[in-house]
């Protein structure tokens, strides 16, 4: 496994400048003010450390930062395997 | 000029400090920020090369996350970065901090002679250097000029008018000048003005080098032996209000804007022109009623180079003809570096602290007087100082020039 959901978590608090404490898996991904710029930033980050090209158009619609991390940890470490 | 203008605020972070009171403590200390600096541009860059420079030590953001958290700092460029400290650090000192005067009635005027260099910079290596067509999703906002003046809109609630002034090393005189015309106007009760640069980068040093504007080992203002400018990154910031606004809710007024001059030589990209400097400098005198002054403390543009600094000293014989020599100049970019568009208000708010403690702080690095800049240098030591006004001049590469006008 390239990523754990903790270390996900720590990137989407220092890309989104957003209080790591903050984030839950309920939390709705407007409600914690994560923008489209912050997710490209943050695909962009994913690509620079772990060679995963995931691109935004591929991602399906979602609500909640749970859904967000399930599904970018899924391709992450689908592509590490 | 119907509404007086009080200066409420000062900000700044430079390589004397975080903060305007440390900037004012260095400068009457004698303290020099500038030091040989090595610019190391990475893998696809030529060999390092060394330039004298003054940088900001890390932590300069202390003070602003420690009350405010990282809200928009992280995500900006170094140059937005420096113009939030400044800015927090002269709205701290105003009371401004999460008053609902900023809300509404409240403007934003800043000046740069760039933007976001480093990220340029960065981008430029992953473009040409790795050949990469990716790009880090942030680079064009923190490349943008204006990227600043968003930042503190956003940081601080600024709902006015925002936006950047350009003008090379004039930037933040034409901001200052701006920002109290949206307050003449009526546009605005409180114009959040200065500016900043963090252009010291290794490519950008290497395109200074070219125009053989550097110095070799410091800056010496007006010193015979003087050869260049050393750059600097940082900024500056001044809260603008009207007087009445400003009494009104108890503020601290700490000087008066009395009224600035602008002109352009139309004439040539990097030499001065005796005509221009002093039409602005004529200007600003003229606005704030200076002609026959006592005394008026000259924060010249000074910025030790041959050219500039023999053209300034003219441009104060013209402006005051037999009373020059009455006025004592300071050239404070000896001790704080070149910030090019943050400059004019650093300098503004170093001139406004020495009229208030009634003392001129020396300039640095000076080893022998030029005959052709024949002025009241104030050299060695801080020299007490009987003027209440002050003359900040900023004469910028194209011909731009602003000279500002304060009291205190």
């Amino acid at each position: 496994m390239k990523v754990s959901e903790d270390q996900l978590l720590d990137m989407i608090a220092e890309e989104a400048i957003i209080d790591r404490k903050t984030l839950s898996r309920e939390a709705t991904l407007a409600d914690l003010g994560i923008s489209s710029l912050d997710v490209i930033t943050l695909l962009f980050e994913l690509e620079e450390k772990f060679g995963v090209v995931i691109e935004e158009g591929d991602m399906p619609a979602m609500t909640t930062l749970g859904e967000m991390v399930d599904f970018l940890l899924g391709r992450i470490n689908a592509e590490a395997a | 000029m119907s509404r007086r203008i009080a200066v409420t605020g000062l900000g700044a972070v430079s390589a004397l400090g975080a903060t305007a009171a440390a900037n004012w403590e260095a400068v009457r200390e004698g303290r020099c920020g500038i030091a040989l600096h090595r610019f190391e541009g990475g893998q696809h860059a030529p060999e390092p090369a060394t330039f004298p420079a003054a940088l900001v030590a890390e932590g300069f953001s202390a003070a602003l996350e420690a009350r405010l958290g990282r809200k928009v700092l992280g995500s900006v460029d170094r140059f937005a970065q420096l113009a939030l400290c400044a800015a927090y650090d002269a709205l701290d000192g105003a009371g401004l901090v999460d008053h609902p005067a900023l809300n509404n009635r409240t403007a934003i005027v800043l000046g740069h002679g760039q933007g976001g260099q480093e990220t340029l910079e960065k981008s430029y290596e992953r473009f040409f250097g790795l050949r990469s067509q990716r790009m880090h999703p942030a680079t064009v906002p923190k490349i943008m000029v204006s990227g600043a003046v968003s930042a503190v809109a956003m940081q601080f609630g600024v709902h006015g008018p925002v936006f950047a002034t350009s003008s090379a090393c004039a930037s933040s005189a034409h901001a200052v000048i701006q920002g109290a015309g949206l307050i003449h106007t009526g546009l605005a009760d409180i114009a959040i003005v200065g500016g900043s640069e963090a252009i010291a980068t290794p490519g950008c040093m290497s395109g200074w080098q070219a125009v053989q504007a550097l110095a070799a080992q410091t800056c010496r203002p007006f010193s015979k032996d003087r050869d260049g400018m050393a750059m600097a990154e940082g900024g500056a910031v001044l809260i603008l209000e009207d007087w009445d606004h400003a009494e009104a809710r108890g503020a601290t007024i700490l000087g008066e804007f009395l009224g600035g001059g602008m002109s352009s030589d139309a004439s040539h990209i990097t030499q001065p022109s005796l005509a221009g400097t002093s039409a602005a400098m004529a200007q600003a005198v003229r606005a704030a009623r200076l002609v026959e002054a006592d005394q008026v403390l000259i924060s010249a543009h000074g910025t030790g180079t041959p050219l500039n600094d023999r053209n300034e000293a003219a441009s104060i014989h013209a402006v005051f003809a037999d009373r020059a020599r009455s006025h004592p100049v300071i050239a404070t970019k000896s001790a704080h570096g070149h910030l090019i568009g943050g400059s004019a208000a650093l300098q503004s708010v170093i001139a406004l602290q020495a009229l208030r403690e009634g003392v001129a702080p020396p300039v640095l690095n000076f080893n022998a007087p030029d005959p052709e800049c024949d002025i009241d240098l104030v050299v060695g030591q801080v020299r007490p100082i009987s003027a209440r006004h002050a003359l900040v001049n900023a004469f910028a590469f194209g011909g731009l020039n602003a000279s500002l006008a304060f009291a205190a």
